[in-house]
């Protein structure tokens, strides 16, 4: 009974307590070669930079950057699907070695991991509003409520700048159906993105009347102090504006080039 | 002339009549797959441009995607529910235990997991516990999908621990106090005699704690895990983020949910009425 009653205890003991290990961090540029694989956080909800093909594979123009990474340390890719709210955490974490998603380089995400310069592709944000709604200027959003993905840099600065009302969803389709269903006047989103819904004949009731927002460049990140690895990947960075592969894959999944990706091109060639 | 009754009986004549109690049928599987054919017909006739595929050739392209993530779903809900059990099943005996430290002590972890939201559990498990564990020199992984298991079997635990505890006190004394007067030991008694009538009353809600932690492992979607939400939402975005397709996706993966538990309810039920308690 007594051996009964300690097991017991010994139980609720350790449901208790919690496991902190912290590992010892050893060169990640190195642990890849050994492992042989390259983990890449990218996105799998946002075409054409990060989406998934029926048979479960990540295509897009991220992942075919993440596999030109993977070739040159002669190792294999292993893709991580995240999102806007959770990728630092995934890369500070280890859970993924590289992250290549979509994410804006700004000075507080600077702090927290390393972004890997130059930055490699830039795009601004914009707002999708229906055509009855004759918007002038970016100043007339304030109060107006305004559909929003999480985890978005610009939501805070739409809401601060502007002073419109940000309603976050959680992926494209739920934001537009609000948007649609007159739960926002406004979706705000990356203009490239914009400019691609709107050639869709299902919003021609829908336009981007104002000017974008400053392009801010977006920017591969590896975790702080795993410099061999940001050297590696800031040489490959360079090498994509000198062949003009970026230029190549926008074509490829069928968008325009960014001027940002033609600057870069023109400044490395 | 009206019969007065005492207020007791009122109210459970009241309760009884205002309240019906909502059995899961196959009527309601037939209403929702009506209504996800519904949906796919309206999402079709709105959006006729002939680029598009229908929404059901979309259905079918991405089924073995979403049956995949949902195959994860049941592997999480399969381990949570076997781990929660076998610690429940402690928890459970320990809040019976004479030993009054011991039953304060587990009355109290009881009541904590029992209490405390399944989403919080899960961000806590998710975040705190770290992506590579070392043990030693062993150096091993844990997936996203694993400390989902870890953060969901906890309140499963306590809320086996409650079902062990009711089963084994709805046994009427009698069976305890004629045992011990033949010189069984505690020890006996509880496993030779308590025990194996309670374990039947306890398998019915033991089965429905486990539907509702079936359809509760869709909440690892928002801790990152790749189950089948995830995936819809991946779909979505990959089928251009038709707003039209957004209720048909939803509505499949509730069919999944629904066609995988509906077997387990209607099994609970038969149990239920099997081994009703008629007093």
């Amino acid at each position: 009974m007594n051996t009964k009653k300690f097991a017991l205890l010994g139980i609720l003991a350790g449901l208790g307590a919690t496991v902190a290990i912290n590992a010892a961090r050893a060169d990640t540029l190195q642990d890849i070669k050994t492992k042989g694989v390259l983990v890449v956080g990218v996105k799998a909800d946002y075409p054409p930079f990060g989406s998934l093909s029926p048979s479960g594979e990540n295509i897009g123009i991220e992942p075919d950057l993440a596999r030109d990474l993977a070739k040159g340390l002669g190792v294999k890719v292993q893709f991580v699907p995240v999102v806007a709210s959770n990728r630092m955490q995934f890369l500070e974490q280890g859970k993924i070695d590289v992250m290549i998603a979509t994410m804006n380089d700004t000075p507080e995400r600077a702090k927290v991991v390393d972004i890997v310069h130059p930055d490699y592709y830039a795009s601004g944000y914009n707002i999708m509003v229906p055509k009855t709604l004759s918007l002038t200027s970016w100043s007339q959003l304030k109060g107006v409520p305004v559909c929003a993905i999480q985890g978005a840099f610009y939501n805070k600065e739409v809401a601060e700048k502007f002073g419109a009302e940000t309603v976050a969803f959680t992926g494209v389709a739920e934001a537009l159906t609000a948007l649609r269903q007159g739960r926002c006047n406004a979706f705000v989103y990356d203009d490239t993105a914009i400019e691609g819904k709107l050639q869709d004949p299902t919003w021609k009731d829908y336009d981007m009347p104002l000017q974008s927002q400053d392009a801010q460049p977006w920017g591969i990140a590896v975790r702080l102090g795993d410099t061999s690895l940001a050297d590696y990947i800031s040489k490959s960075i360079i090498s994509w504006d000198k062949t003009g592969l970026i230029l190549s894959l926008e074509t490829k999944y069928g968008i325009k080039h960014a001027a940002f990706a033609v600057q870069m091109h023109n400044k490395y060639k | 002339m009206r019969v007065i009754l005492p207020l007791p009986e009122v109210l459970q004549r009241e309760s009884s009549r205002a309240l019906p109690v909502i059995r899961l049928s196959w009527r309601h599987g037939i209403l929702l797959a009506g209504l996800l054919c519904l949906f796919t017909i309206a999402a079709d006739a709105a959006g006729a441009a002939p680029v598009r595929s229908s929404v059901f050739a979309v259905l079918a392209r991405w089924t073995p995607l979403l049956l995949h993530g949902f195959a994860l779903n049941i592997l999480i809900s399969i381990l949570s529910m076997a781990i929660g059990t076998a610690l429940g099943a402690f928890l459970g005996l320990a809040l019976i235990s004479p030993d009054r430290p011991l039953r304060g002590a587990a009355w109290g972890v009881t009541q904590f997991f029992r209490n405390a939201p399944w989403l919080v559990l899960l961000f806590f498990m998710i975040f705190i516990l770290p992506y590579h564990l070392h043990i030693g020199s062993f150096s091993f992984v844990l997936p996203d999908w694993s400390k989902a298991v870890i953060g969901l079997s906890l309140p499963v635990m306590a809320n086996v621990a409650e079902i062990v505890r009711g089963g084994v006190q709805s046994i009427p004394k009698g069976q305890w106090e004629a045992s011990e007067s033949l010189g069984f030991t505690r020890h006996q008694q509880l496993w030779m005699i308590i025990l194996p009538q309670a374990v039947r009353r306890m398998l019915p809600p033991w089965m429905n704690l486990y539907a509702i932690l079936t359809t509760s492992t869709t909440l690892a979607s928002i801790v990152g895990v790749n189950d089948v939400v995830t995936l819809a939402g991946q779909v979505l975005s990959a089928e251009g983020s038709r707003p039209d397709l957004l209720a048909p996706i939803y509505g499949y993966v509730l069919i999944m949910f629904y066609v995988y538990i509906y077997p387990i309810a209607w099994a609970t039920r038969r149990l239920e009425h099997k081994y009703q308690v008629h007093n």
